[in-house]
C-alpha cells in the first residue's frame, strides 16, 4: 500500500493542480506533495532497508501489477525523491506562464520515474519508461530555450529507437519463459539463455540504456538537449533520468543476460572510457558554461557505466553512491549555471569574468560545487569516484588509469570556467548584479550540504549501497558462476 | 442475416428519406438502423448460421468484426451531421451510398465462397467510388473518383481472372473445397493454380493498399472528402482485412512457398515505403495515407503470423487504429475551416493555445497511433510483437520495430505544429457534438490500453 502512496501521491497532486489559477498555490502544494513523498521514502528506508516487498494488484496481460523494491531501487528512489522537491522549488523564482501545467508535468514525470524503479515486471517497468518520456518532452517542448522543436524531436525519438528494442528484447523474453508465459523479472532471471542468443539480446537489451545514460557513441542527443533545456528540464534529465539508464542496465543485463555481458565486459568498458576522455576533452573546449556541465556530466556517467562493468563489489558501490552523489551535484550545479544566466544574461565563458566581487555568495557556493564534481577529498564525489577507481584497478590497472584522468581532467576544465566566471577583473557590465537571494539559499544549502556531509559521513548511503550491492551479487549468481569458472 | 436485411432496407429508407425536404433528420435516422443493426448482430452471436448454401458463413468472426465497423460507421454518421450541415444538396445519398458500402463489408465478412467475396468487394467498392467524388465542383475529388474507380476495375479484372483460373482448376467456389484441393498437392501447386491464386491475393491487396499496390490510396485520400477518407481508411481498411485473413484462414493456409515469400515482401515494403512516403508529407490527409499503410503492414504482420489469436490481434489492431483515426480527421476538418481550406500539417498550429483540451485529445490519439504506452495503439503494438517474435519471425519483427521509430517522427512532427505558436491566429470554433466525440473516442483509447479488451473468436 506504501508503495502505492508513493507512486501515485505526486501524479494524483498534479491532477488536482490542473484546474488551479494562483501560481503561489501550486507551487506550495506541489512543493508540500514532494516534501511528502520524500519524508514517506525516508521513513521506509529506515524502517525496512533493503526487504522486497510486492503488492498484487491487479492481473493484466497475463501478469500481475507488482510494485516493489530492493536495494538498488531504494537508492534511485530515494535519489528521486530528494531531488524533486529541489526541482519544484526552483521554479519559484520566475513567473512563468501556465504553472499548473508545468507542475503537473514535473509531478506525472516523478510518479513515472518512480514507476520505473518500483516495477517487478518488465512489462511494466517498459511502461513507465516511455511514460517518462510524454512529460518531459512536453517540458522540453513548451519551456525549452533556443531551438527547441527541432532538439526536442531529436532526442524524442533518439530515446524511443532505444526503447522500441527494449520492448522487441521484452517481447523475445517473453516468448521463451516457460509454461503460461510471464514478463516478471523473477521469471526472466530463471531463464537459461544459450551463449550465442545472450550475445545479440545484450545488445538488444542495452541500447535503450546505453542512450539514455548515454554512452558513446549514442550520446548525440545530449549535449544539444541539455543546453537547450530549461531549468527545471535539464536538471530532471541530467539528475534522475540518465541514472535510469544505470537502473535498466542494472535490472535487466547481469541477471538476464550474464554470459553477454561477460562477452561483450571490455568492448563495453572500452567505449565508456573512450567516453570518458572523449567528453572531458571536448567539455575543455567549451565556451558556453551549460555545454561544458552537460559534457562533464557525460563524462561522469561514463565513468560510472565503465564501474557497472567492472563487475566488483567496489565498482558496483562506488557506482551506486556515486548515483546519489552525482545527482545531487549536477542539480546544483544547473541551478548555480541558469542562476549566472538569469542574473548576467549570458552563458558565454569569454564575456563573463570578475563575478566575485558583485556576488561573493553565488561564487562561494559554485566554489563548493565544482569542488563536488570534482571529486575533492571530503565531498561526496570522492568517495564514490575513489571507490570506482578502485574497482577499475582490479579489472585492469589502465582502465583505473584511463578512468582516473576523469578526475584530472575535470579538475582542469571546472577551475578554468570557475576561473573565468568568478575571478579576474570585475566586467563592468556586471555592476549591477545581485547576488543570490534567500530563495536560492533554500535550494543551494542542502544540496551542498549533503555533498559535503556524505563526503564526511558516507558510511548511511554506502551501508545502503552494500545492500543493494548484495542483492546485485544475488541477482549476478549465473554470472558469478560464469566467472569463478573462467578464473579457475 | 437479418441485420444484413435491416441494414439494406435502412439504406433504401435513408435514400428515398432525400425526398423529404429535410436534411436534420437524415443522420438520426440512419444512425437508428445502425445501432437496430449492431443489436441485431450480436443477438446472432454463437450461432454460426449458414446461408445460400453455404456460401455465407455468419459466425463470431464476421459478427465482431461487423460490430467493430458499424461503431466506427457510427462515429463517422454522429461526426457527419455537422459535416453535411452545410451541404444543400444530395446529403441523403451520401448517407445511403455508405451504408450500402457497409453492406458489401458485411459479405466481405461472411463469405465462404469465392463468388461471395466477389460481390461484397465490389458492393463496398462502387457506392466508395460515387462517395470519393463527393463534392461534384472539386476538380480534386473527381480525380479521385475517377482514378479510384479505374485502379479499382483494374484490381477487380485481376481478382475475377484469379477466380477464374482457380475454379478451372479445382472446379469449384467454396473455400474449404479448395483448402481440400490444394492441400493434395503438398505445396507444389500446378502453374494455373498458383497464378489464380496470386491473382486473388493482389485483388485483396489492392484493396487494403498494400505495398506494392498502395498508388491510389494517397491521391484518393486526398482527393476525396474527409469524411469518406475517414470512412475509406477505417471501415474499409477493416473489411478489407476481415475478408483477407478469412480467405487465407478459410481456404489457402498453410500457403504455397513461393506465395507466402510473396506476402512477407508484401508486408516488408508496405512499412518501409508508407514510412519513408510519409517521412516526407506536408499534407495531412497524404500523411495519414502514407501512415495507413504502415499500419496495413502490421496488420499483415499479425495476419501473416499464422496462430490462434491472429484473429483476435488483427481486430483488436483496425478496432483501436480506426478508434484514434476518426477522431484525428474530426480535428483536420476543424483546423482545416479555420484555416480557410488549407491542408498542410502547419494549419495545427497554435492549437494548444486556442483549444489545450482539444491540443491533449490529439496528443493521445497520435499516441495511439504511433504506439506508445499507456494508449491502446501501444498494446495493439504490443500484442502483433508478441505473436509474429513468439511465431519465430525475428527478422521481420525488428524490422517492424524500426519502422514503428519512423512512425512515431511523423506523428510527433504534427504534434509539434499542434503545440508550437501560431503567428496568426485564427479562431477555432467547434460545436459541442464533435467535441464530445473527440473526448470519447480519446478516453476510448487511453481505457482499451490500461484495461485488456479481448474478443474470443
Amino acid at each position: 500500500m506504501i508503495l502505492i502512496i508513493i507512486l501515485l501521491l505526486p501524479i494524483i497532486t498534479g491532477l488536482l493542480l490542473l484546474p488551479l489559477k494562483n501560481p503561489a498555490t501550486v507551487r506550495i502544494i506541489a512543493l508540500t506533495a514532494a516534501v511528502a513523498n520524500l519524508l514517506i521514502t525516508l521513513g521506509l528506508i529506515i524502517s525496512v532497508p533493503s526487504a522486497t516487498y510486492s503488492v498484487n494488484w491487479t492481473h493484466f496481460m497475463g501478469t500481475q501489477f507488482t510494485l516493489g523494491y530492493d536495494g538498488i531501487s531504494l537508492i534511485m528512489i530515494l535519489l528521486t525523491n530528494l531531488l524533486f522537491p529541489f526541482i519544484i522549488l526552483s521554479g519559484f523564482t520566475r513567473s512563468h506562464i501556465k504553472i499548473p501545467v508545468l507542475n503537473f508535468l514535473i509531478l506525472f514525470t516523478q510518479s513515472s520515474l518512480l514507476g520505473v524503479f518500483l516495477a517487478q515486471n518488465a512489462f511494466l517497468f517498459y511502461i513507465f519508461w516511455e511514460l517518462t518520456l510524454i512529460p518531459v518532452y512536453f517540458i522540453l517542448l513548451l519551456w525549452g530555450g533556443e531551438n527547441r522543436r527541432a532538439i526536442t524531436l531529436k532526442f524524442f525519438i533518439y530515446t524511443l529507437t532505444g526503447s522500441l528494442f527494449l520492448l522487441f528484447g521484452i517481447i523475445y523474453l517473453f516468448t521463451l519463459t516457460p509454461g503460461l508465459h510471464t514478463t516478471d523479472f523473477s521469471a526472466f532471471n530463471q531463464l537459461h539463455i544459450p551463449a550465442h542468443t545472450q550475445n545479440w539480446l545484450f545488445w538488444i537489451l542495452f541500447i535503450a540504456f546505453a542512450i539514455k545514460m548515454p554512452v558513446f557513441p549514442f550520446h548525440t542527443w545530449q549535449p544539444s538537449t541539455y543546453t537547450m533545456a530549461s531549468k527545471q528540464g535539464v536538471m530532471i534529465l541530467a539528475g534522475v533520468m540518465t541514472k535510469m539508464g544505470i537502473y535498466g542496465a542494472l535490472r535487466f543485463l547481469f541477471p538476464i543476460v550474464p554470459e553477454g555481458v561477460l562477452y561483450w565486459q571490455n568492448i563495453v568498458i572500452a567505449l565508456c572510457l573512450t567516453g570518458v576522455i572523449y567528453a572531458s576533452v571536448i567539455a575543455f573546449r567549451q565556451s558556453n558554461i551549460k555545454r561544458l556541465i552537460a559534457f562533464s556530466s557525460m563524462a561522469h556517467i561514463s565513468l560510472m557505466a565503465a564501474a557497472m562493468f567492472a563487475l566488483n563489489v567496489y565498482s558496483l558501490q562506488g557506482l551506486l553512491f556515486q548515483v546519489i552523489s552525482h545527482g545531487v551535484t549536477i542539480v546544483a550545479l544547473f541551478y548555480l549555471v541558469h542562476l549566472i544566466q538569469e542574473r548576467t544574461g549570458t552563458l558565454e565563458l569569454p564575456q563573463m569574468g570578475g563575478l566575485k566581487h558583485v556576488a561573493p555568495g553565488m561564487a562561494i557556493l559554485l566554489l563548493m560545487a565544482v569542488l563536488g564534481s570534482i571529486a575533492l577529498p571530503m565531498t561526496s564525489g570522492f568517495v564514490g569516484e575513489f571507490l570506482i577507481i578502485t574497482g577499475l584497478a582490479k579489472q585492469s590497472l589502465w582502465v583505473a588509469l584511463i578512468g582516473g584522468t576523469t578526475m584530472i581532467l575535470g579538475a582542469i576544465y571546472m577551475l578554468y570556467a570557475y576561473q573565468r566566471i568568478m575571478l579576474g577583473d570585475s566586467n563592468p557590465a556586471f555592476s549591477k548584479v545581485q547576488d543570490i537571494r534567500v530563495l536560492d539559499y533554500f535550494i543551494l544549502i542542502p544540496l551542498i550540504a549533503v555533498i559535503f556531509v556524505l563526503g564526511i559521513y558516507p558510511q548511511p548511503v554506502l551501508d545502503l549501497a552494500e545492500a543493494s550491492v548484495n542483492s546485485m551479487q544475488k541477482l549476478l549468481g549465473p554470472a558469478g558462476e560464469v566467472i569463478s569458472q573462467l578464473t579457475h | 442475416m437479418s441485420a444484413l436485411i435491416l441494414l439494406t432496407v435502412f439504406g433504401i429508407i435513408i435514400l428515398y428519406l432525400g425526398f423529404v425536404n429535410n436534411k436534420t433528420i437524415l443522420a438520426p435516422v440512419a444512425i437508428t438502423g445502425l445501432v437496430a443493426t449492431l443489436i441485431l448482430s450480436v443477438k446472432d452471436w454463437n450461432l454460426g448460421s449458414k446461408y445460400f448454401h453455404d456460401m455465407m458463413i455468419i459466425d463470431n468472426f464476421s459478427i465482431s468484426f461487423n460490430v467493430s465497423m458499424l461503431i466506427i460507421t457510427i462515429l463517422i454518421f454522429l461526426f457527419g451531421i455537422n459535416y453535411y450541415d452545410r451541404m444543400e444538396h444530395h446529403v441523403a445519398e451520401q448517407y445511403a451510398l455508405m451504408i450500402f458500402a457497409l453492406t458489401g463489408a458485411f459479405l466481405m465478412t461472411s463469405f465462404s465462397n469465392l463468388i461471395m467475396l466477389f460481390l461484397g468487394i465490389e458492393i463496398l467498392s462502387i457506392p466508395l467510388y460515387i462517395l470519393a467524388g463527393g463534392k461534384k465542383s472539386s476538380f480534386r475529388s473527381n480525380e479521385a473518383s475517377f482514378k479510384y474507380f479505374l485502379l479499382g476495375s483494374f484490381a477487380t479484372t485481376f481478382f475475377l481472372f484469379g477466380i477464374a483460373l482457380v475454379y478451372g482448376a479445382s472446379a469449384t467456389f467454396y473455400l474449404p473445397e479448395i483448402k481440400n484441393y490444394i492441400a493434395q498437392f503438398h505445396g507444389h501447386l500446378p502453374p494455373m493454380l498458383m497464378v489464380g491464386l496470386l491473382f486473388i491475393l493482389i485483388g485483396v491487396a489492392f484493396k487494403v493498399a498494400v505495398a506494392p499496390f498502395h498508388f491510389w490510396s494517397p491521391d484518393v485520400y486526398e482527393g476525396a472528402p474527409t469524411l469518406v477518407t475517414a470512412f475509406m481508411a477505417t471501415v474499409v481498411k477493416t473489411a478489407g482485412f476481415a475478408a483477407f485473413y478469412r480467405l487465407l484462414g478459410m481456404g489457402l493456409l498453410p500457403l504455397p512457398g513461393p506465395l507466402e515469400k510473396t506476402l512477407w515482401v508484401m508486408t516488408g515494403l508496405s512499412l518501409l515505403v508508407g514510412n519513408l512516403a510519409a517521412l516526407r508529407q506536408t499534407n495531412f490527409k497524404r500523411l495519414l495515407a502514407y501512415s495507413a499503410i504502415v499500419h496495413t503492414g502490421f496488420m499483415m504482420l499479425a495476419m501473416l503470423s499464422q496462430h490462434d489469436s491472429s484473429a483476435a490481434v488483427l481486430l483488436y489492431y483496425t478496432f483501436v487504429y480506426s478508434l484514434a483515426t476518426v477522431p484525428l480527421f474530426i480535428i483536420f476538418i476543424h483546423m482545416k475551416r479555420a484555416s480557410l481550406g488549407l491542408e498542410e500539417l502547419s494549419i495545427f498550429r497554435g492549437l494548444y493555445r486556442q483549444k489545450p483540451w482539444m491540443a491533449v485529445f490529439m496528443t493521445i490519439l497520435l499516441m495511439s497511433l504511433a504506439g506508445l504506452p499507456p494508449t491502446a495503439g501501444f498494446l495493439a503494438k504490443y500484442r502483433v510483437f508478441i505473436l509474429s517474435i513468439s511465431q519465430g519471425y525475428l527478422a521481420i519483427s525488428i524490422f517492424a520495430v524500426i519502422m514503428a521509430v519512423i512512425g512515431i517522427y511523423y506523428y510527433f512532427y504534427v504534434l509539434r505544429e499542434a503545440f508550437s505558436e501560431s503567428n496568426s491566429p485564427t479562431p477555432l470554433v467547434i460545436n459541442k457534438l464533435n467535441a464530445a466525440l473527440i473526448i470519447v473516442c480519446g478516453t476510448a483509447v487511453l481505457l482499451l490500453g490500461i484495461f485488456v479488451w479481448s474478443v474470443p473468436i
